[in-house]
């Protein structure tokens, strides 16, 4: 029972999908609880993501591996629903209005997912009003951005500032290659990542503060 | 020796008499010529008449001629997104899962908007060849299978191996076709830019990538030109993979250490250029930033042959002229490099009350004060104070003549005090007259009289 866990484990963490379709089935068939699964799930994501950040792994390899776990869960979700678990919290993401730049958001998205939030993209070239709207409607617990270019960095700050024109139970966190920790500060965000990993501890110490 | 000569022996690594300067222009043009981003990348006039602004304001010893790494995907059947300050952005990928690369559309330079940027080329090679190395640019082998199958491509390479290999051999393929074209037209440097470099890690790099690099570079050495590999964000883990490819030269931004890859790229005998950090200091700060981070990469880059200065990717549409032209005075004059040295550190709220300036009003003869790297050492701070004493002896009347150089605090908070904007300067009364440019002995001699007669 502990080894198709373990299996499921390093099935993700080696971004193997048919291991990983194999083990949690198997989880599920020895009768293993379905929130121990997507624990298990959930530490080889973590693992993923600190070896992201170590520059141990790259890009390619978190995506095999969100693909394994993506894999994973169209097995485990409805036993999860089911069960009645559903993720804490919940994360709207979307790169700006003019940006039509994608992968450090999937990425974002991908890990997010990993780390068991729902995650509500709204893809690219995203509008503020829509984010904000979309934000409202999923009662998100955080509302990620995403900018690739200089140019689209004045669109984050317009998105950030009508986020912020009323008080909203939600916390902004920014990220993509031209932000810094100097720019989230100075148009108002809650905070600043610099890579997919950093988000995720990022977002879960956001959540657990609020 | 021409500005393209000094360039073109940096980038064989040879030893030059100064560090060549490359500013990378791609939609910056527009914005010096008014147009915007579309209107700039889909005319050859435009372009050119870009390019001929940059190049009178920045003084290059090489530019890009176009930097769209969207002109063979777009051939090829991706659809672009254009906005007003940007290239345009790839939003759909033709190639499916079964990478049919045969059913994508035939690539030829005589499609898309491939011949309007070739005659660019020709236009600006008639124009500004002798002075300026013209650089052609291409969208390296993963980069341009990203723009056709979309970040899948990665996926893929993990259990689609053959389909992966097929697609960047075609993509090599393309690349060697405009490689030929730009050749023909004109184009000095093949700059392979393959940004997507940054986010795969050595042993894919080395397996995957770089043979398919290596056809190409291969490729332009045997037309007898040189070649560039141009890596955006932060590639540090790739360097030495990188010069281990057969290319001339390694182009990095500001993630990469620069003194990182002087050490790699010198020990594999290849040439290197950056990254002077584009949005912190030449979109959004001052010249004298610019200054600082000019002579920071030249610090990085350290003693030795083959480094080239430029900015770390496509200049953003609406980079600071004045912060470009800056770099471009410095690049070309070591004696403002040293004054650059001495500029005092950008969160320095030093306001130098330790030091105080005379009352210029109250004093009884006139005050020259020239602010100076130091005589001693520097030919025009020589000139420029001999000019003042010079002056002051043809004057007759009693006037004093003090030098503060800023290698020492005095000088420095003389510069402040007294707004110098450069280095050597001549004040009179406390009002800078001469910056840079040595004056007249004649016109000098004036403004002590006018100084006198205000008093």
């Amino acid at each position: 029972m502990e080894n198709s866990l373990q299996k499921l484990t390093e099935a993700i963490k080696t971004g193997k999908r048919n291991e990983a379709r194999v083990a949690t089935q198997a989880a599920l068939d020895a009768g293993i609880v379905p929130e121990s699964i997507l624990s298990a799930l959930s530490e080889g994501m973590d693992d993923v993501g600190c070896r992201f950040k170590a520059n141990n792994i790259f890009v390619p390899e978190v995506l095999v591996a969100a693909r394994a776990m993506k894999t994973s869960m169209e097995i485990l979700g409805p036993e999860l629903v089911k069960s009645g678990i559903e993720p804490e919290h919940t994360l709207v993401i979307g790169t700006v209005q003019g940006d039509m730049h994608d992968i450090g958001k999937n990425l974002v998205a991908m890990m997010m997912k990993g780390a068991n939030f729902k995650v509500i993209d709204l893809g690219t070239n995203v509008p503020a009003q829509t984010i904000l709207d979309a934000a409202l409607e999923h009662k998100a617990d955080l509302v990620g951005l995403s900018a690739l270019l200089t140019t689209t960095m004045p669109a984050m700050r317009e998105t950030v500032t009508l986020l912020r024109t009323e008080r909203h139970p939600f916390k902004v966190i920014i990220g993509g290659a031209p932000i810094s920790q100097e720019f989230a500060d100075e148009i108002g965000a809650d905070g600043f990542a610099t890579d997919a990993a950093s988000t995720v501890e990022l977002a879960r110490s956001l959540v657990s503060s609020s | 020796m021409t500005g393209k000569e000094i360039l073109l022996k940096a980038l064989r690594n040879e030893p030059t008499p100064r560090v060549p300067w490359v500013p990378f222009v791609g939609v910056h043009g527009g914005s010096l010529a008014g147009f915007d981003a579309k209107d700039y990348l889909e005319s050859a006039e435009r372009i050119v008449a870009g390019l001929k602004i940059a190049a009178e304001r920045y003084k290059p010893d090489g530019f890009p001629v176009v930097f769209d790494l969207q002109l063979e995907a777009e051939i090829l059947g991706c659809q672009l997104t254009w906005a007003k300050e940007t290239p345009p952005a790839v939003t759909s990928h033709p190639l499916g899962p079964d990478y049919a690369i045969e059913a994508l559309p035939e690539f030829s330079v005589d499609k898309g908007r491939m011949p309007l940027a070739l005659e660019a080329v020709r236009q600006i090679k008639r124009d500004l060849g002798e002075e300026v190395a013209l650089y052609g640019l291409l969208t390296g082998p993963l980069t341009l299978a990203l723009h056709l199958r979309g970040d899948d491509v990665l996926l893929d390479m993990f259990d689609e191996e053959d389909g992966v290999e097929k697609l960047f051999d075609y993509c090599a393929g393309i690349a060697n076709q405009m490689v030929d074209a730009y050749l023909e037209a004109g184009i000095d440097v093949i700059a392979v830019v393959d940004p997507m470099i940054s986010q795969i890690g050595p042993d894919h790099f080395t397996d995957s990538v770089a043979p398919h690099l290596n056809d190409i570079f291969a490729h332009i050495r045997d037309k007898g030109a040189l070649s560039s590999l141009f890596v955006c964000g932060n590639a540090t883990r790739n360097l030495e993979a990188m010069c281990s490819t057969v290319c001339d030269n390694i182009s990095v931004d500001e993630n990469v250490d620069l003194a990182a890859l002087a050490k790699v790229a010198r020990a594999s005998g290849k040439s290197f250029g950056g990254n002077l950090q584009l949005t912190k200091v030449l979109l959004l700060g001052d010249t004298n930033d610019t200054k600082r981070e000019v002579v920071r990469c030249l610090d990085q880059a350290g003693e030795g042959t083959g480094f080239v200065l430029a900015p770390g990717c496509d200049l953003p549409y609406a980079v600071k002229p004045e912060n470009l032209e800056a770099v471009a005075e410095l690049a070309r004059d070591p004696y403002q490099i040293e004054v650059a040295r001495k500029l005092p550190p950008k969160d320095s709220n030093d306001a130098f009350d330790d030091f105080s300036i005379p009352t210029y009003s109250a004093e009884p003869a006139v005050i020259v004060d020239v602010v100076t790297l130091d005589s001693a050492g520097c030919a025009p701070c020589a000139y420029m104070l001999a000019a003042a004493k010079k002056a002051a002896s043809e004057y007759g009347l009693p006037i004093d003549v003090r030098e503060h150089k800023i290698t020492c605090r005095d000088g420095l908070a003389y510069m402040a005090k007294l707004g110098v904007t450069a280095i050597p300067s001549i004040c009179v009364d406390g009002q800078e007259q001469f910056a840079s440019i040595i004056p007249d002995r004649k016109e000098l001699v004036a403004r002590y009289a006018n100084a006198a007669a205000a008093k």
